[in-house]
């Protein structure tokens, strides 16, 4: 049976709640609209290192997901890089079929984030939003490598975890859910803490349109 | 995980799920280029010091601050010399720009720039042949006329660049304003001789007394060199516009310290003496009349306090110290006496504008004050004297016209130091000379070429701030001081006032210096990487290299470096350095897919099979 894979990836501590959020929520607002939903992290990667890239994973399906032990998403049509630069360093597009679609947060343009892309072919959309910039996350924008020291403290941290997405993950579910459709905007919208950098995020896409499939 | 310690079968020497070699196995850092951990990557990207971009010239100084601190005074010494010809001179006349700018200074004290560059210098002036040689010879002719601080730096730079120059000196000695508007007391003639004898043994012609305009004229110039640079200074003094100024006993400064300097000076003066003027010359003025015998000193300033002085504080400082009086907010409005000074008429008077060269006004209705003195020395500012220049190149000002370049329209003529930079807002002190004669003389080399002129442009943002570098390792620690004659001594001779400093004070106050913004080869980035990633080949600027297939951008060398010079780069700025890994810890495409079809088939092996599975 064929299901919508999504794949986050992210970087470990500093990105790694960011990553979380975006797979809960989906396959939270996809039970809610009696859709079959699966939300794991990765057991491969070790997400406490700073920095370290760090997967989770989401699957949705109108029918019973069978595939309950492989936590690895083979085939992926949505892929997001919660961190821009991570472009550059994995092959985060292998096994994607045509037709799929890559969700950057940067305030790169896609054109130019594109020359990073391997693969480009099998996509036919990239998206990249600038989140950090939405999310008025000053840390993330201006000083990365505070925001490890912040997500080390525990200060705020009990306020933090029972949030779904406070900051930038709000923008980058917003640009997944608005381009792909996997779920519905109205269902997902309630779940989101950072309300106003999730409306703001849907005016703020750049889409770069490639390879379009036949429906 | 590491396997280090553990009995692994060959077929799991794989980068596998959670067992790979530890970084310091054999080949452990090969499977671990953990580069695409990075979101930023640290550059080594030597910025300006605050003290290279105040200097008038741009002296390198934080380069031989360095090389003073590891011994190497002649490296030192050579580094100077690119940009100042005359090191020793600057080093006890310099206003020290670089001294105000120092980041130093926000901290605890400004380094004592000035005073280890008269140390190199002094070593400069003892060595028997000099660091710098004339280039190949292009055979252009260049004139410079003048052999002042600006004159002099244009013609050592075009000399070095292969020109031959021939200097026209009006006064029987070269050296013009070095010469004749500095005191013995602060540049002895000898030093300023050995910088002469310096400029001549790299194959300048000195020709003084000859005139422009009346032994050379301005055809002559156009017509017999390729090109001319003018660097005529200021030399006629300003008139105080006061009555009776023709009367016996009346001075003006530049004359007075010039005819001192050349060795002609005639004067005797009485007991009290009056300085009219608040600047700079009026203060070596006061300071050369109590040598010269006076007993009574005053400064009569327009300016209503020191503050307002257009002079420099520490001597300003020592000339009190030495015993000269100051009157404040008063103007000399005639010169009373038969024939000879007998007293100064004051009134109160400020000035009208916001600056000093602004006009001044004078309150007529207040009682006139009586001054008595037996002679005046009038120090209120210079002009030039440029009654051979066609009118064309004049300005309403008094100085020459020139463009951003020192070009005198698409003439090959140019005009360098004093003469051109009167009114430009920029201080007239020597090293703004020596600098507008260097660039002169790069420019002028340029357009002989045929090349295209390019102004000289600095972006703010790479000039270091105190802010950017981290104060963790610079412990606080006093400047040096040189060492001063007493005042009372001072008063009766012509010895040098500021003492030069030893070698182990240079080297102490070298040692003082930040390095802001430049590499110094600390070694710091190197202990502080907590992976093997930063190498070097040499302990020195610019041999440093980082290994970005391992850098994870952890930042703590760009933390950690005291003086700022490496910064942190988004990755994504940089078109190489992508690695396609295939998970955090395999290094080749689909290495998890091929282990899982070995596993796979590992099911149906015999279990004595295993251990031998290759």
């Amino acid at each position: 049976m064929s299901y919508t894979e999504l794949t986050v990836w992210t970087r470990g501590i500093i990105m790694d709640k960011e990553g979380r959020d975006i797979v809960n929520s989906v396959a939270a607002a996809a039970r809610l609209e009696g859709k079959f939903a699966q939300a794991m992290e990765n057991y491969v990667d070790n997400p406490d290192r700073t920095n370290a890239p760090t997967r989770k994973y989401c699957r949705v399906s109108d029918g019973q997901i069978e595939n309950a032990l492989t936590y690895e998403n083979e085939h992926p049509n949505i892929v997001v890089l919660v961190e821009e630069t991570m472009v550059k360093g994995w092959d985060y597009m292998r096994g994607m079929a045509p037709g799929g679609t890559l969700v950057i947060n940067t305030h790169y343009s896609p054109e130019y984030m594109l020359r990073f892309v391997p693969g480009p072919e099998r996509l036919s959309q990239l998206v990249c939003v600038g989140a950090a910039k939405l999310a008025d996350h000053k840390w993330l924008y201006y000083r990365l490598g505070e925001l490890g020291l912040d997500r080390l403290s525990t200060e705020g941290a009990a306020e933090r975890s029972k949030a779904i997405a406070p900051d930038i993950a709000a923008p980058i579910i917003a640009a997944i859910v608005k381009t792909t459709g996997i779920v519905k905007l109205q269902t997902i919208e309630p779940m989101i803490a950072n309300k106003a950098a999730f409306k703001a995020a849907l005016d703020e896409l750049h889409i770069l349109t490639l390879n379009p499939v036949a429906a | 995980m590491s396997t280090k310690g553990t009995h692994i079968p060959d077929w799991l020497k794989v980068p596998f799920a959670g067992i790979t070699p530890a970084p310091s196995q054999e080949k452990g850092q090969d499977l671990f280029p953990t580069g695409n951990w990075r979101a930023i990557r640290p550059v080594y990207r030597d910025k300006l010091p605050p003290c290279n971009n105040a200097c008038g010239t741009n002296e390198k100084i934080q380069g031989y601050l360095d090389l003073v601190k590891r011994g190497k005074y002649l490296d030192a010494y050579a580094l100077i010399k690119e940009d100042m010809p005359f090191p020793s001179v600057t080093g006890r006349v310099c206003y020290h720009p670089c001294e105000q700018a120092c980041n130093r200074g926000q901290y605890d004290e400004a380094i004592s720039i000035r005073a280890v560059e008269r140390f190199l210098g002094d070593l400069g002036q003892a060595l028997p042949r000099d660091v710098v040689k004339a280039g190949p010879s292009n055979g252009k002719k260049v004139a410079v006329v003048g052999s002042g601080p600006a004159g002099h730096s244009a013609a050592y730079q075009l000399a070095r660049l292969g020109y031959g120059i021939t200097i026209f000196e009006k006064s029987p000695k070269a050296g013009g304003l070095n010469r004749g508007g500095i005191p013995d007391w602060v540049l002895p003639q000898h030093v300023l001789d050995r910088e002469i004898e310096r400029l001549i043994e790299i194959g300048v012609t000195i020709k003084t007394n000859t005139e422009v305009g009346k032994d050379v004229t301005w055809a002559d110039l156009k017509n017999n060199y390729d090109a001319c640079v003018l660097a005529v200074g200021l030399i006629e003094p300003n008139s105080a516009r006061a009555e009776g100024e023709n009367k016996k006993g009346v001075f003006y400064g530049l004359p007075f310290l010039r005819d001192i300097g050349m060795g002609t000076s005639k004067v005797k003066l009485g007991p009290r003496v009056a300085v009219i003027g608040g600047g700079n010359t009026a203060i070596d003025c006061a300071r050369e009349a109590l040598r010269q015998g006076a007993q009574e000193v005053t400064m009569i300033t327009v300016e209503a306090n020191t503050a307002e002085m257009p002079a420099m504080a520490e001597d300003l400082h020592d000339m009190v110290e030495e015993g000269v009086e100051l009157l404040h907010g008063r103007a000399m409005t005639a010169v009373l006496g038969n024939g000879q000074v007998e007293a100064l008429q004051l009134y109160p008077a400020r000035f009208a504008g916001a600056i000093n060269a602004s006009p001044i006004t004078i309150d007529r209705e207040a009682p006139a004050q009586r001054f008595a003195v037996d002679n005046v020395i009038i120090a209120v500012g210079q002009r030039a004297s440029l009654g051979w220049l066609p009118d064309e190149f004049k300005t309403p000002r008094g100085s020459i016209k020139i463009d951003q370049f020192g070009r005198l329209g698409a003439t090959n003529f140019f005009a360098a130091g004093d003469v051109v930079q009167l009114g430009s807002g920029q201080p007239l002190m020597v090293v703004n000379a020596v600098g507008d004669g260097k660039r002169v003389a790069f420019n002028l080399d340029k357009v002989l070429r045929g090349e295209q002129l390019q102004p000289r442009t600095i972006a703010i943002d790479v000039i270091m701030d105190l802010n950017r570098m981290n104060m963790t390792y610079f412990p606080h620690f006093p400047r040096v001081k040189q060492s001063m004659l007493e005042p009372a001594e001072r008063r009766s001779t012509q010895e040098e006032v500021i003492q030069a400093f030893s070698e182990e004070q240079a080297v102490e106050e070298a040692y003082r210096c930040f390095s802001c913004g430049t590499c110094n080869a600390c070694d710091n980035c190197y202990l502080v990487c907590p992976e093997p990633c930063i190498v070097r080949s040499g302990r020195s600027n610019g041999l440093y290299k980082i290994l970005v297939d391992y850098c994870k951008g952890c930042r703590v060398c760009i933390e950690e470096c005291p003086t700022g010079c490496l910064e942190g780069v988004p990755e994504l700025d940089f078109d190489t350095g992508v690695v396609r890994m295939d998970t955090a810890f395999a290094i080749t495409p689909g290495l998890h897919g091929r282990q899982a079809a070995e596993l796979e088939a590992l099911a149906g092996r015999p279990a004595k099979d295993i251990e031998n599975w290759r």
